[in-house]
Order: structure tokens, then C-alpha cells, then sequence
């Protein structure tokens, strides 16, 4: 384990608590003696994926789009961890972590393979790192949402070919705890 | 009724929602007042959230992205926490898919299920339909059971508010790819006839040769 995305879509970063968590995260696994490359979606020049495809048949495994996603696209996918990381808002991480989600699909090719049953996408490279969740709850987050997140997640890690590792909260671990756990993977 | 019809597509109004969205209509043919809306700029977001607001049943559609909601949906429903409850309203979702079996949509649904219910509203289930992509130009001879549906969906809804349980069921089979299928799958891509779709678009667009391209190795 060497290098680490994270992506922040915090979209109230005035608030400061969650993206000050993440901040610490950052210095924690920088102490790890690891690159961490972090990613403050909702500030970045960003735009919601059209359905186009072109980048898998005009322009193969290029986004259309001319904005600040190339950036990570390209730390995303030469990275050996992507930690997901967001308040819940209406039950689910961020529309701003949506947002450049959606738009990795030109990570991956369009042809098809069947796994567990299943149509997928095959691989355009030939590794995906291993992501992990950190969370902030919301007052009326229960079992049920938390099952529902790791379950959507779950099915991102059949489609894009790599594992999730954890799923935490910033309301039940610590920043140091969680930099030490990925530094041992 | 006053009909809410919010249209999520990231396409605009030239998508598969909007063809299905259309069938349903066809069948739909009743004098209720009918409110249609998109999430694609910001004036279209302004009016689906007001068209949310002053109706009593919603029915928002979408494609699946990554199995899940698009990122433009759920700055939909993120908005709708900000929205003061007056009438409980009723909720239903119809989400479509490339793929054709419905346990690409399973988590997707219970987030929906779950999400009704916290906003405090009446959940009316969630049409899953998978295998859409490709509807637009296909020969009508090939769509014709599929519109029916949605056209039966839309005639049904009209009469009971309510989605069709029958072609509910109908329209998210199979749930996941039978044996033989398969089996069929694993026969016919030897020949490469199942990239035929994707290679017939990379070769019109003369990117062909590029296709397993790696733009962003280092």
C-alpha cells in the first residue's frame, strides 16, 4: 500500500467538522508514510455525467467532459486504495460523490462479461483498487440506512472489479485508527 | 389525482426514460392534470421540485448508474429534506437499466422504499425494467411487447393509482441470467457477436482501433 485517494464530497465543508475529520485522516495516513492525494469534489470545477458514452465509443476510456475529472480519473485508477467519504444526506453519501461516481464508468470497457450470474463490464485496466467508506451519520440514520449504503456500495465493488474493505463512522472511530488500518493492507 | 411526472434521466428528453415515460402516457389517457418535469439545468430542477410540491402523487424515473441513482437524482432527493410537508403524498419510482436482469436495481429499491418513508410519504413500489439500452433503435417489432407494458402500466395507473402488480412482476424478470443464457452468452461471444452493439458504434465513431485504450496509466 503505497497510494491513497480520497474523495471528499462533503457539500457544507463550512461546517468544517466532517472535511476537518477527513483532514486528519489525511494527516494520519501521511504520518503512515503513505501519498494520500485528497479530492474536494463539491470545489472542484465538476459537471454530472450526460450519458453519452463517449468515452466508450468516440473517445475510448476519455470523458467528453472538459473539466477537473481527468484529475481524478488518473489518480483514482493508478492509486492502491480510494476511500469514499461523505455525510449521509437522505440517506446516501453526497450527490456531489454521485456526481464523479457516475462518471468512472470510463474506467471501464464497454464489453460484457458474466460474473456470479450477472452482466458486468469488463476491465479497460488491469487493476481497481480496493475502496473503503468513512461516514458522517445523520440524526435519523439507523441499521437499515447503514444496510442499504453497504448493499449499493457492495454492488459498485461487482461493477468496477475490486473488494470494499470497511465501512466507518466518524461519530465511532478515530482518524488514527483508521490510517493504521490501511497502512497494514 | 394531480400527477407528478419527474424525468431523472442525465440524457434529457432524448433518452430511453423518456420513450418508456411515453407509453406510459399513452396508456395513462385520463382527464387528471399532468405535471412533467426534468432535473437536466438548473430552471428544469426549479420546476420538478415545485411540480413535487403542489401535487398529491409523484412518479419519478431514472436510469441506473452504477447500480444505483444517478448523481442528478439524488441532488433531487436531496432537496426534497428541504420541502415542508403539507400533504403525504404517493411515491413510486421506475427505474430502467442496460443490463436485463433486476438484481442490478435490488439495493437501489430499498434506498427508494427507505427514502419515501423518511420524507414521510406513501411509498408505491418501483418498477424495474432492465435490457433498455439499444430501445431507440430497434425495429418496432422488437419494442412492441415492452411498450405494451408500459402502455398497460400507464392505463392501470390511471384507473387505480396505483402500479400493476402483474406487469410489475412481468418487467423485472429474469432476476438473474438463467443457465442457459449463459450458457448462450458464453457460446456466442467466442464469435464476438456479443460485442457486435459496441464495435458497430467504436467503428461509425472510427475509434475502433482504440477501444482498449488506457488514457490515464502512468
Amino acid at each position: 500500500m503505497k497510494k491513497i485517494t480520497i474523495l471528499n464530497g462533503d457539500i457544507h465543508p463550512e461546517k468544517k467538522i466532517f472535511s476537518e475529520y477527513i483532514h486528519q485522516v489525511e494527516e494520519k495516513l501521511m504520518s503512515e508514510k503513505l501519498e494520500v492525494h485528497v479530492f474536494n469534489i463539491n470545489s472542484m470545477n465538476l459537471f454530472y455525467c450526460k450519458g453519452c458514452w463517449s468515452c466508450w465509443w468516440k473517445t475510448p476510456g476519455k470523458c467528453d467532459i472538459q473539466d477537473d475529472g481527468s484529475q481524478i480519473f488518473q489518480s483514482v485508477i493508478n492509486s492502491d486504495f480510494i476511500i469514499f467519504a461523505s455525510p449521509l444526506i437522505a440517506g446516501f453519501t453526497s450527490s456531489a460523490l454521485k456526481k464523479i461516481t457516475d462518471r468512472f464508468v470510463c474506467l471501464l470497457h464497454p464489453y460484457i462479461q458474466i460474473k456470479n450470474g450477472e452482466n458486468h463490464h469488463q476491465k479497460r485496466y488491469e487493476k481497481y483498487p480496493d475502496f473503503g467508506l468513512i461516514l458522517e451519520q445523520e440524526a435519523d440514520t439507523d441499521e437499515e440506512d447503514i444496510e442499504i449504503v453497504k448493499n449499493i456500495y457492495g454492488r459498485l465493488s461487482l461493477n468496477f472489479h475490486n473488494n470494499m474493505r470497511f465501512c466507518h463512522f466518524t461519530e465511532s472511530n478515530k482518524p488514527e485508527e483508521i490510517a493504521h488500518e490501511i497502512s497494514h493492507y | 389525482m394531480k400527477l407528478a411526472i419527474i424525468n431523472g434521466s442525465p440524457r434529457y428528453k432524448n433518452s430511453n426514460s423518456t420513450l418508456l415515460m411515453d407509453q406510459f402516457l399513452k396508456g395513462f389517457s385520463s382527464k387528471s392534470e399532468i405535471a412533467q418535469s426534468y432535473l437536466v439545468g438548473t430552471e428544469n430542477k426549479k420546476k420538478a421540485l415545485a411540480d413535487f410540491v403542489e401535487s398529491d402523487t409523484v412518479l419519478i424515473i431514472f436510469p441506473l448508474y452504477t447500480d444505483c441513482k444517478p448523481g442528478i437524482v439524488k441532488e433531487f432527493f436531496e432537496s426534497l429534506l428541504g420541502v415542508e410537508n403539507s400533504v403525504q403524498k404517493r411515491v413510486g419510482f421506475i427505474v430502467q437499466s442496460g443490463f436485463p436482469e433486476s438484481i442490478h436495481s435490488e439495493a437501489l429499491e430499498r434506498y427508494l422504499q427507505k427514502l419515501t418513508k423518511r420524507l414521510g410519504h406513501i411509498y408505491l413500489g418501483t418498477v424495474i425494467k432492465g435490457g433498455v439500452e439499444g430501445i431507440k433503435i430497434m425495429p418496432p417489432g422488437m419494442t412492441k411487447k415492452l411498450f405494451g407494458q408500459f402502455e398497460k402500466l400507464g392505463s392501470y395507473f390511471a384507473e387505480f393509482q396505483n402500479f400493476d402488480p402483474k406487469i410489475m412482476k412481468q418487467l423485472r424478470t429474469p432476476y438473474k441470467l438463467s443457465a442457459s443464457r449463459i450458457f448462450f452468452f458464453n457460446l456466442i461471444s467466442k464469435t464476438g457477436l456479443t460485442n457486435f452493439y459496441w464495435d458497430m458504434n467504436l467503428k461509425k465513431n472510427n475509434a475502433f482501433e482504440q477501444r482498449f485504450d488506457k488514457p490515464f496509466s502512468v
